[in-house]
């Protein structure tokens, strides 16, 4: 309890008044990381679950890492996988250091395709927090609250949309304009109306498009090409891969959401634990699978795409990561039950139709979530109406 | 001589039409994509905007008032007209890149807005500078969002290389996003920022606030003690 | 004073006003375009003789002068003339029969003027094609053709890409390309005006072996004497510019046309 007393000792220093006062954010932060904090409600309790907004992010933090583990091993294995086709046998620069004195670049052993996409991954990672977590800070002592766990969530969410070869610099600057713009600007955690790991991935998509789509950025191979499979959908009109390997996810993409067999573990994780919100997520399945069929119905000769399944819709591009991870941030989504229906039968619609009917953007889900991000607000005000209305109608009667 | 002062230095800052009145965003968002071209919009609007405010004011007691907002379109729409006229002569290139734009100043707010709510009021020399300090607060803004974007969207300041861009060979990797109209709603409203943090009398009252949240801070230090 | 009396909301006065304010107007409106006019219109074709001398490699992008300080309009009457092809037998025609402002892309609107593409042989996405098209022949300081730069347009991503082919005087092989005019996105198919890509045109040949347009923009490596790197990552505006090149070279565009010229090549003299 060493530390305990000197955290006790310390805090005077942060309070108002003291000489670190600007400080107490970072303070609070790392005191309730250790310990649980010491605060109690004033008023009557109204304690509703065990369950409180830190074990929630720290839950969603656990279950993104399921995806995550998964990206950094097909990652790896792509790449160790090209470079064998293309005779490398060694990587240039500091990850290559890494890596020649850990491992080899073997495609068959499941450490050295893990490890390679490891060393793809953690730098992004750590980047990604230790730039946000900065902003996040100089927010948090101006306007004198704490630093959010939310910015757990953020981070890894953020990490995993990007393509594996995202120079740092880039990473850093998404994601403090996701932080700042997204969030910040707008009063901070439980303030903001878009997800701010989707507006910093956003921000990075139009600002440096070459780096962010295409064909040579998801494999960190020098001279290798693989384009997704949607990509390679919008322009050849053919797959480039089967069913079940895009399900499990050995495919070219941003590395977290290759996997959807990793995604649906950790969205049971997030469902059974009752953390995300299944209407959501039923939402936007539902909301892909008729706008898709429609598309099939519909079809159309000279774009391949109005005959995409739902079943490959379900597999390809960001679907099933933006589904479970991204359109369930809480703060972000309608905030009713009907409404969170709503807003995720909207954002499957407009991931289908971006898809489909946008010839610039073979990908949609983020552009579709950030939309229903905006009619959220509306989908509940909607339910709330209804209810109102439903009410007085019910009154009107018994009365 | 304060009043004529004020006229044309108030707007620049402390009642800036876009910073703080929040008009004629549309020009700005699709014009300061670089700095000639906002160069080249900002004089045709203070030319506009100054001309348009000292002839509507020298005339103001004879227009009538049912048809005034007509007879204001006709002179403001005129002198557009004019100055567009005289950029496709005289400066070709950037009046083709400037498009519609330039016509549009018809419809910018700032114009019919100086012209009703000030110039129809006041004397033609104080109209006119009131014109003439609005489109200077309008082009202020523009000149600034036009530097930031073409210096980071393009590397180029002015079409000359300011920054090497990695095309070109050099270290600086352009941000596309800049190049895109809606970048400039961010800039504009980073701006607003800046501005009303350094001019806390702008900010608006917000429609109602929020209860201080005791769980937090204050609370919590006293409930620790 | 007479203002006592003087009701500027009287019908009167509101007739008077709109009356002289329109006539005022109307007036400065008309005298300025009229005034204007020439100034305007040689402005159009200084801008349009750019474009062309840039996609000669005459001029760098931008200039309005090239290394010896000559203008462009001196250059351009030194060394072009402007021809007109008939686009459906790839023959001159004289071209003083032609209204003096002749536009073959307004031209290409009218039905008169113009012919439809069947979805087939439409792969620019022109809808319809002018009969006629003016061309520019760039000669030697002895008289012979050095380039012919022919205007060529086609769809990309988000509208229209228009610009000039330049070929050399074999009427075969690729002098130069560039567009003066597209709404690409910029970074991905706005690098159509990036230099490094254009530099890549110049000697490329449009035709293979049996006279078919072989013009290929591809992915990768691979080095030949048709082919030019795609645009990373605008795969949509890559085709575009491959089926642009293809249709203004082949039956329905300057097919005929270069074709003759290339057969009658050396015995050219107009």
């Amino acid at each position: 309890m060493n530390l305990r007393k000197w955290l006790d000792r310390i805090e005077p220093k942060f309070l108002k008044g003291g000489s670190l006062q600007a400080f107490y954010p970072l303070y609070e932060a790392i005191d309730t990381a250790l310990y649980t904090p010491g605060k109690t409600t004033a008023g009557a309790t109204h304690v509703r679950d065990g369950i409180d907004l830190k074990r929630i992010m720290i839950t969603v933090w656990l279950a993104a890492w399921i995806p995550g583990f998964f990206g950094m091993f097909f990652v790896g294995l792509q790449a160790n996988e090209a470079m064998q086709t293309l005779g490398q046998t060694e990587l240039a620069g500091w990850r290559g250091w890494f890596l020649n004195m850990l491992t080899g670049f073997d495609p068959n052993s499941v450490w050295d395709n893990f490890l390679h996409g490891f060393f793809y991954f953690m730098p992004i990672y750590i980047v990604t927090f230790t730039a946000g977590i900065l902003a996040e800070a100089v927010f948090a002592s101006r306007r004198g609250h704490e630093i959010n766990e939310g910015f757990f969530v953020t981070s890894i969410l953020y990490s995993l949309t990007l393509p594996a070869t995202t120079p740092l610099w880039m990473v850093a600057l998404g994601i403090v304009f996701g932080v700042v713009i997204g969030k910040e600007v707008f009063g901070g955690t439980g303030k903001n109306f878009l997800n701010p790991a989707l507006t910093g991935r956003v921000f990075l998509y139009f600002a440096y498009p070459a780096q962010m789509s295409g064909d040579a950025v998801w494999v960190p191979v020098d001279g290798h090409t693989g384009a997704t499979a949607l990509g390679a959908l919008a322009t050849d009109g053919g797959y480039n891969t089967s069913w079940l390997t895009a399900f499990i996810g050995n495919i070219p993409g941003s590395m977290g959401e290759t996997s959807t067999l990793a995604i649906l573990l950790g969205a049971s994780m997030l469902l059974i634990m009752r953390i995300a919100s299944w209407r959501i997520m039923l939402g936007c399945l539902v909301g892909m699978v008729a706008m898709a069929s429609f598309f099939n119905l519909v079809g159309s000769d000279d774009n391949p795409m109005f005959a995409i399944p739902w079943y490959w819709h379900l597999v390809l591009g960001g679907f099933a990561f933006g589904t479970v991870y991204m359109a369930t941030d809480p703060v972000s989504a309608a905030m009713t039950d009907r409404g969170r229906l709503y807003y995720g039968f909207l954002v499957g619609v407009f991931c289908v139709l971006i898809r489909v009917a946008n010839p610039a953007f073979p990908e949609g889900m983020m552009l579709a979530i950030l939309f229903g991000n905006l009619f959220a607000p509306l989908c509940d005000y909607v339910v709330v109406q209804n209810n109102i209305k439903r009410r007085k109608r019910r009154m009107a009667h018994s009365g | 001589m304060a009043a004529s002062k004020d006229a044309l230095v108030d707007p620049i800052f402390n009642n800036n039409p876009i910073a703080l009145q929040v008009l004629g965003i549309c020009s700005a968002l699709a014009i300061t994509i670089s700095m000639a071209q906002t160069l080249v919009m900002c004089a045709a609007v203070i030319f506009v905007l100054g001309m348009s405010s000292l002839i509507i004011s020298a005339i103001r007691h004879w227009i009538p008032i049912n048809i005034r907002i007509i007879v204001q379109m006709i002179i403001i729409s005129s002198l557009v007209i004019v100055v567009d006229q005289f950029l496709k002569a005289f400066a070709y290139e950037i009046s083709k890149s400037l498009s519609v734009f330039v016509g549009l100043i018809i419809t910018n707010c700032i114009v019919l807005g100086r012209a009703e709510a000030f110039a129809m009021q006041n004397p033609p020399w104080l109209s006119f500078l009131d014109g003439i300090g609005n489109a200077l607060g309008y082009s202020v803004i523009l000149i600034l969002v036009a530097f930031i974007r073409e210096v980071f969207g393009a590397g180029t300041l002015l079409g000359y290389p300011v920054l090497a861009t990695v095309g070109d060979g050099g270290w600086y990797q352009t941000n596309g996003l800049l190049l895109l109209s809606p970048s400039a709603f961010f800039i504009i409203g980073l701006l607003i920022w800046v501005l009303r943090a350094w001019k806390p009398a702008q900010v608006e009252r917000p429609e109602y606030t929020i209860a201080p949240n005791l769980q937090y801070s204050e609370h919590y230090q006293h409930s620790k003690s | 004073m007479a203002d006592r009396q003087f009701n500027k909301d009287s019908v009167r006065n509101i007739l008077l006003v709109a009356f002289s304010i329109s006539l005022i107007c109307s007036v400065l409106v008309s005298l300025s375009a009229v005034i204007l006019k020439p100034r305007q219109d040689a402005n159009a074709l200084l801008d349009q003789r750019r474009n062309i001398l840039v996609a000669a490699g005459v001029l760098s992008e931008g200039k309005t002068e090239n290394a010896e300080g000559q203008g462009i309009q001196e250059i351009f009457l030194a060394e072009f003339e402007e021809r007109v092809v008939d686009l459906r037998t790839g023959d001159f025609v004289d071209s003083s029969e032609l209204d003096r402002n002749y536009d073959p892309i307004k031209a290409a609107k009218k039905p008169d003027q113009s012919i439809r593409l069947s979805a087939d042989s439409d792969i620019a996405l022109l809808l319809r094609r002018e009969n006629l098209t003016s061309i520019d022949l760039r000669r030697n300081p002895d008289g012979s053709i050095r380039q012919v730069i022919l205007p060529v347009r086609g769809y990309g991503l988000w509208g229209t890409l228009y610009g000039y082919l330049a070929l050399q005087d074999d009427y075969l092989t690729v002098a130069g390309l560039s567009f003066y005019s597209h709404k690409e996105t910029p970074g991905l198919g706005g690098e159509v005006d990036n230099p490094n890509w254009k530099a890549q045109w110049p000697n490329r040949r449009i035709y293979d072996s049996t006279g078919e347009p072989a013009i290929r923009l591809v992915k990768g490596m691979r080095r030949d004497d048709y082919s030019i790197d795609a645009l990373a990552g605008a795969t949509l505006t890559t085709r575009g510019v491959e089926n642009l090149i293809r249709f203004w070279t082949g039956e329905l565009g300057f097919g005929p046309f270069l074709k003759k010229m290339a057969n009658r090549q050396g015995a050219v003299s107009l």
